[in-house]
């Protein structure tokens, strides 16, 4: 079962700049891990530690119960990894870049043809006899995607992923971790809440080096639910209808002609309140959740005072 | 649990080894220093040709042009190992090849192996044209073939030397542009003044690995270790290293400076 360990895992490039401090998880088995945070919270250093990229300044990091700094070569066995940038030599095509990888990892190429094959199906890379120094920056992303894949390692570490990819292939990256994840532990970090949402089954925010939070999607819906909702009804309705619902409702505003923005306390049980009065009015087309879960709760665990954008101002 | 086991080191050298090889095949530097190792070769074959300047035997003819191989080497290697370090944390190519299950170690020996072959083999460009012209002016049977040997012997350990003292300055280095160039200034100016200011003070300059180098041509044509010239009060002494001596030297450098290459790339983080 693949497994990656870190334990009171610190990380300081100098005694004023503390990049991780003191961070513990465990995961294992299959799954997709979020890491979330701002620029600079420790989420790059937190998966260079995880690949022997940096030493820690004190504490572990294991893969497989293998601990990176004693034998990295054993710990990275069964690991693929696309950290920050990387360029595979400009001079190699595309297919030796991942055949060079698959040597790396098993000694063998006797059929890693057919696996480029699959590759090349499930990523749509760039032709295979293009050197690589050639490639636009989607197209490289692609290919170290491929050559971390290959071989079929069972943890995979990804930092922000998608960046620099347009958005045909961030759901071409999408579809294939959602596919990976039912049988590899793979952990990434990401800026893009709609990305982490759609692939990630737990969460860990992290902030100015310290992990914040630690959970499953469901339990964050649960601590952090949405403090608004979008509702569109079938046919126009008077927004002081929706008002006369307080002290559920808190206050309300018009996105469109048949669409209210409906703030309220944020609890599960209101939502659902307020999803009953509601339908007392008049016919619901739709009831969502105005912002997505993670950005709420990243909103409230990291702070800044980010808002919604202003709706649209009302027609009336 | 137990990981999938990665292949041997010595699997994973030969790895290395080879693609690094073709790497350095491909690229541009690699066709420049070859044209400009051939265009200088072929200008002196040429130059002897019309001028019938034959240096009177082929031995002494044969060492003419093999004098230019420590200069030839140093930026021969400079341009191909100066920046076997830097390119790992100067540019994406360490995020792509520092993840792998390879030890540092390993595929820095492989890298180290492969810029010696591909140095060697263009420095045997001007063996071979020094060869050829020694046989054109006095056939092959004058060819003093067993110095020569030893020669190329000298020159492959001036090799190793030269494209491990190149890897230790890249390891100072992010840029693998910059690393070369001030490779290539320390090793072919910094050396050549340092050896010119000790010369003027009488001492000899053991420490430099241009000066051991000198023993790729004395091997073939024997020169006095040291020679005295100069007039009234101002006296310039010239050296040149005893075969052994420099062979020693160039065995300190490599095993020195690449046993602290493989420290610093064992080391070193990745932390931009």
């Amino acid at each position: 079962m693949a497994r990656i360990e870190v334990v009171n895992l610190s990380k300081s490039f100098s005694p004023s700049r503390p990049a991780l401090v003191n961070a513990n998880f465990r995961y294992e088995g299959s799954g997709a891990i979020g890491y979330l945070g701002p620029n600079g919270a420790g989420k790059t250093t937190t998966l260079k530690l995880l690949t022997g990229l940096l030493r820690p300044t004190s504490g572990e990091a294991a893969i497989n119960d293998v601990n990176l700094v004693v034998d990295r070569k054993r710990a990275l066995a069964d690991v693929g990894a696309v950290i920050e940038t990387p360029e595979p030599y400009p001079s190699q095509t595309v297919a030796e870049a991942i055949e060079m990888v698959a040597e790396f990892r098993t000694g063998r190429l006797d059929d890693v043809a057919g696996e480029i094959g699959d590759l090349n199906t499930k990523l749509e890379l760039p032709p295979l006899t293009q050197l690589t120094g050639r490639l636009s920056k989607g197209q490289r992303q692609r290919v170290v995607i491929a050559a971390a894949l290959v071989r079929d390692p069972k943890i995979i570490i990804l930092d922000e992923p998608t960046t620099g990819l347009d958005p045909k292939e961030r759901i071409l990256i999408r579809n294939l971790l959602n596919d990976l994840k039912k049988d590899h532990l793979i952990l990434m970090s990401s800026h893009l809440m709609q990305e982490v949402t759609e692939i990630c089954d737990q969460v860990i925010f992290v902030n100015e080096g310290q992990i914040l939070v630690r959970d499953t999607v469901e339990n964050l819906a649960d601590r952090f639910v949405a403090r608004s909702v979008d509702a569109e009804f079938a046919t126009p309705l008077s927004i002081d209808r929706i008002r006369a619902l307080a002290p559920l409702v808190k206050d309300v505003v018009v996105v469109g002609e048949r669409r209210f923005r409906i703030s309220f306390d944020g609890t599960t049980s209101a939502r659902a309140e307020i999803l009953a009065g509601l339908v007392k009015l008049g016919p619901v087309l739709s009831y969502q959740s105005a912002s997505l879960v993670l950005e709420d709760a990243y909103l409230s665990l990291i702070g800044g005072g980010v808002g919604l954008p202003p709706p649209p101002p009302s027609p009336n | 649990m137990e990981s999938a086991a990665p292949p041997s080191d010595q699997a994973q050298f030969f790895t290395a080894l080879r693609r690094q090889f073709r790497f350095y095949r491909r690229t541009n530097r690699f066709y420049g220093l070859l044209g400009f190792v051939l265009l200088v070769s072929i200008a002196f074959l040429v130059v002897t040709l019309v001028e019938n300047s034959n240096s009177g035997n082929a031995a002494s003819y044969v060492a003419s042009l093999l004098g230019a191989v420590p200069t030839f080497g140093i930026i021969i290697c400079a341009f191909i190992g100066g920046d076997a370090i830097a390119m790992d944390f100067g540019s994406g190519t360490g995020y792509f090849m520092l993840v792998l299950p390879v030890r540092r170690s390993v595929l820095l020996l492989g890298r180290y192996v492969a810029a010696c072959a591909v140095s060697f083999c263009l420095l045997l460009v001007v063996y071979a044209t020094a060869l050829l012209g020694a046989s054109y002016f006095f056939g092959a049977g004058a060819i003093p073939w067993g110095t020569v040997a030893q020669s190329l012997g000298l020159a492959l350990l001036y090799v190793l030397a030269v494209v491990a003292t190149a890897f230790f300055f890249s390891s100072f280095f992010r840029s693998p542009a910059m690393s070369m160039v001030v490779t290539i200034l320390i090793l072919f100016l910094g050396f050549d003044i340092a050896q010119s200011i000790v010369s003027v003070a009488g001492v000899e300059p053991w420490f430099s690995i241009l000066y051991a180098g000198d023993v790729i041509t004395t091997v073939i044509v024997p020169v006095a270790h040291k020679t005295t010239t100069g007039m009234g009060r101002f006296h310039f002494t010239t050296f040149s290293p005893y075969i052994w001596e420099g062979a020693v030297i160039m065995l300190a450098y490599f095993v020195v400076f690449l046993g602290i290459s493989l420290w610093i790339y064992q080391r070193k983080e990745s932390k931009g």
